[in-house]
């Protein structure tokens, strides 16, 4: 076990861990952060997509080791008050159904809109085939993002902090 | 609720928990019981207020106005959570956005608590009108009695009885305490249909909040003070047994705590316990567990080898002789065993304290697990506690409770420590209770009219669990001399309920034979159907009723624009169902390139499934199940290679993912106000045929194996 500090949403925070622990069980375990969610642990279901300086990142392939000063931004840092484009749509839209993987489709939407506020349907394939949703709630999550884009555009909403 | 965290932190006795919880069928709630740290704003539970008005199991109603109704089923996407308390709300006349709701623990005060069969929309519909209009009428008459006027001149709206005459208005919580001393009416009138604020309409699920904000909600964001986080390995081999295994280099790893081997216990599978500090050490500790199993005799049995017995089984029963001159139509469909891959794995967390085992699970029939640990651990109903998490998806895979009697036999050995059970992707594809291969051979004979004549299916699946078929069910019925040979492979490979048990894979071999029958006939597949539809008597077959299934066809068909001339490599497909009563058409529209790349364009589907709850859960209920039916007939395979399943995680085992998902896709609902039908799984058994038999319009090519990227759609 050994000691590392990690910058996640804006905190500084230190935990002892082995230098091999996933960032992802470092949030769930170590920080109580749960909403990034353990779905594969070989980065191919995307249900543990963070931020990393800004990038979005599959927290079950990051050991802590590798994670130094970058910036860790989480589900629960995007905005808390829930205000974020894609939150408000996702909840406009009722696009969960389990709701297990959308933190991880959140988190892979607010890298896409970052870099492409209006993204066509063939961005949003391209972008998002790597996020499972296993109750396959494809449609209204892309209908989230596009919400998401016109919100955003609006200025009705946060920009969040990714 | 804050009342009874501070006292449990203060440490009241386990018993005296249970005590409380017992009371719920009469009046006070609890929901959850201790232990949740500061940062899992995790528990739920009604409002232990003493002065409430709880006229039943699902409601309070506090002085404050405070309104809280329980959620009583299992919530994992089919928004069960949203929708029943919707049902309660509607009768009690509250705004929905006015009610707190609380998932209730495993309570025999709430009913049928379990979350399969797409029942728990029909059976609680009419206890739960009940609840809310009995409640309704407790504040009216308290009301009238306050006012000293006739019950016949108040009425109900927004929470609050309003006094029609003079105007006088009492909001619920200012009648709580004086309609708690009302007797409870045998038969509160119900509101007709037709004045419905609320169902029927769309109301976003209440987690929603929680889930785009990363709250804590689902089985795995359970954490408890001082908790230990475990693994448990099985034979890979189904039925295998632990013969020796390296525990004690095992304890020497990081974090590691405990481990240790399980058996001999009823209903738990023989395996290896790693207790560990972390989910990750845990993990880790496993990878260099060393265990010696005996495999046991499932370790013969292969998918290659199911298949030559399928075979020889469909063979030693032939058709009976086909009429003279009947033109005559073979076909054999298989498809393959399938994974329920939800996407939160298996877990369960479990504290044994003082002769008590408490669980949190995502379970789809709390019971099954309070039932399984009780039997396995020697333990009393009344000492095995249930609550019930979020669950991160079910399609029948959380209906078995392994992941309940692996976690409550690993905390019984650790006892006052709380120790979650995380299964790790591999073995919850490694240990799954599978959707069975199947097998249909069909044989049917055409008359010179191109009428079907006679009907004949050899069907094959595994012996045990759901999906068998009978004579009994559309297209049969309608085919005089129709018959149906059910053979069973031999057990071994656990195989369990999977979202629409038997239509998932039973519709799609007779909707595309059906197809067949059409194009064998040289006649038009929707006129082919609809006389088909038209033959049936109705009330027969699971209660079939041909009009629905008419209506729905027609409306689906008409929508989507049939019988338009499209050039090769575009085609249009339907199929129907009837399943857990509901009606449900679905047309395809694909394209298929010269090169076999397969692309659904839209999907259209109409659904008679009766009234109606929540418009917005419902749609997307419908939508998902057709993706999920096409994801698995399109991608998904478990394939069985010495008694263990070959795939272990999603880079084996694909699923549909955003860009294969149709960009359009519409769901019509007929307007009803027939009691509500399962809407939870209909959406799913017609909606592979439909692709399949769009892909033969396209293609000429017919898709007769599952899944179809094992074959081939080239055409020239």
């Amino acid at each position: 076990m050994s000691k590392y500090t990690v910058n996640v949403n804006g905190q500084t925070h230190s935990v002892d861990v082995t230098a091999d622990t996933p960032l992802l069980w470092v949030l769930r375990d170590s920080l109580g952060l749960v909403g990034t969610k353990y779905g594969c642990g070989i980065g191919e279901c995307g249900a543990c997509t963070v931020h990393l300086n800004g990038s979005p990142t599959r927290a079950c392939q990051t050991p802590i080791s590798e994670v130094g000063r970058s910036e860790v931004t989480t589900i629960e840092g995007i905005d808390a008050a829930g205000k974020h484009p894609l939150q408000q749509a996702w909840c406009d839209l009722d696009v969960p159904q389990c709701g297990y993987c959308q933190a991880g489709q959140i988190m892979s939407a607010a890298a896409l809109l970052k870099r492409n506020p209006r993204p066509t349907d063939a961005d949003i394939d391209k972008m998002m085939a790597g996020n499972l949703c296993r109750c396959a709630s494809y449609v209204r999550i892309r209908a989230g993002i596009k919400r998401a884009a016109e919100l955003a555009s609006a200025g009705t909403a946060n920009g969040g902090r990714s | 609720m804050k009342r009874l965290l501070e006292s449990s932190s203060a440490g009241l006795d386990r018993r005296a928990f249970i005590k409380v919880g017992a009371l719920a069928g009469g009046g006070l709630l609890v929901g959850t019981y201790l232990r949740f740290g500061p940062s899992s704003a995790f528990a739920e539970s009604l409002p232990a207020t003493a002065d409430a008005f709880t006229p039943n199991a699902f409601i309070s109603i506090a002085p404050s106005g405070a309104i809280s109704i329980i959620a009583p089923n299992s919530e994992m996407g089919q928004g069960i959570k949203t929708s029943l308390p919707m049902i309660v709300a509607e009768e009690l006349d509250v705004p929905f956005e006015q009610v707190t709701i609380v998932q209730g623990d495993l309570n025999p005060a709430y009913g049928r608590q379990m979350s399969v069969g797409s029942q728990s929309t029909p059976s609680n519909y009419a206890p739960l009108r009940r609840a809310g209009a009995t409640a309704r009428a407790m504040l009216v008459s308290a009301a009238a009695q306050t006012w000293g006027v006739p019950e016949s001149e108040c009425a109900t709206e927004k929470g609050a009885v309003v006094h029609l005459t003079s105007k006088r208005r009492a909001t619920y919580g200012d009648l709580a305490v004086k309609a708690a001393t009302v007797p409870p009416p045998a038969d509160a009138p119900l509101k007709d249909p037709k004045d419905f604020k609320l169902i029927g309409t769309r109301v976003p699920g209440v987690d929603n909040k929680k889930i785009v904000t990363g709250a804590p909600l689902f089985g795995i964001d359970v954490k408890l003070l001082g908790m230990l986080y475990a693994t448990y390995t099985k034979c890979p081999t189904f039925g295998g047994k632990v013969v020796s295994a390296n525990v004690d280099e095992v304890k020497k790893r990081p974090g590691v705590r405990d481990a240790f081997v399980l058996d001999g216990i009823e209903g738990l599978t023989p395996g290896v316990a790693i207790v560990a500090d972390s989910t990750w050490n845990a993990f880790s500790a496993a990878e260099s567990l060393k265990v010696q199993w005996d495999a046991g005799p499932v370790s013969s049995q292969s998918s290659a080898e199911m298949a030559r017995q399928a075979e020889q089984l469909a063979k030693s029963t032939p058709p009976a002789p086909l009429p003279a001159g009947a033109k005559v139509v073979e076909a054999t469909y298989h498809y393959p065993f399938l994974a329920h891959a939800t996407l939160e794995p298996q877990n369960c967390t479990a504290l044994f304290r003082n002769g008590v085992m408490e669980m949190w699970t995502p379970t789809q029939i709390p019971a099954s697990g309070q039932g399984l640990v009780t039997r396995g651990l020697g333990l009393q109903p009344k000492d095995v506690v249930v609550h019930i998490t979020r669950l991160g998806g079910g399609f029948g895979r959380r209906g078995s409770n392994e992941f309940s009697i692996e976690a409550a036999a690993i905390a019984k050995k650790l006892e006052g420590t709380p120790v979650k059970l995380m299964w790790r992707r591999e073995d919850d594809f490694g240990h799954d209770n599978y959707r069975s291969n199947g097998w249909h051979y069909f044989s049917a004979g055409l008359d010179n009219s191109g009428k079907v004549v006679t009907l004949h299916d050899a069907f094959v699946k595994m012996q045990g669990g759901p999906g068998d078929m009978s004579a009994g069910g559309f297209p049969f019925i309608v085919i005089p001399g129709s018959q149906v040979k059910s053979s069973k492979l031999p057990p071994g490979i656990p195989t369990g309920y999977w979202r629409a048990p038997g239509d998932n894979g039973n519709v799609w071999a007779t909707q595309c034979f059906v197809d067949e029958l059409a194009h064998a006939a040289g006649r038009d597949p929707l006129a082919f159907t609809l006389d088909l539809i038209a033959a049936a008597p109705a009330g027969t077959g699971r209660g079939f009723d041909p009009a629905k299934m008419t209506t729905v066809l027609k409306l689906a068909t008409e929508k989507a624009g049939w019988g338009k001339a499209r050039p090769r490599g575009e085609g249009q497909g339907f199929a129907i169902t009837h399943t857990n009563n509901a009606y449900v058409a679905i047309v395809a529209d694909v394209t298929v390139s010269r090169e076999g790349e397969l692309a659904i364009k839209k999907l259209t589907a109409v659904v008679d499934a009766g009234t109606i709850v929540n418009l917005s859960a419902a749609e997307n209920q419908v939508q998902g199940a057709m993706l999920d039916g096409i994801s698995a007939a399109w991608f998904q395979k478990i394939t069985i290679a010495n008694g263990a399943a070959a795939q272990t995680n999603f880079h084996d085992y694909r699923m549909l993912r955003m860009n294969h998902a149709p960009p359009v896709v519409e769901v019509q609902f007929i307007k009803s106000s027939a009691p509500p039908t399962g809407l939870g799984e209909p959406g799913l058994p017609a909606a592979a045929p439909a692709v399949c038999n769009a892909i033969f319009a396209a293609t000429g090519v017919r898709v007769r194996t599952l899944p179809i990227i094992d074959g081939s759609l080239k055409w020239s």
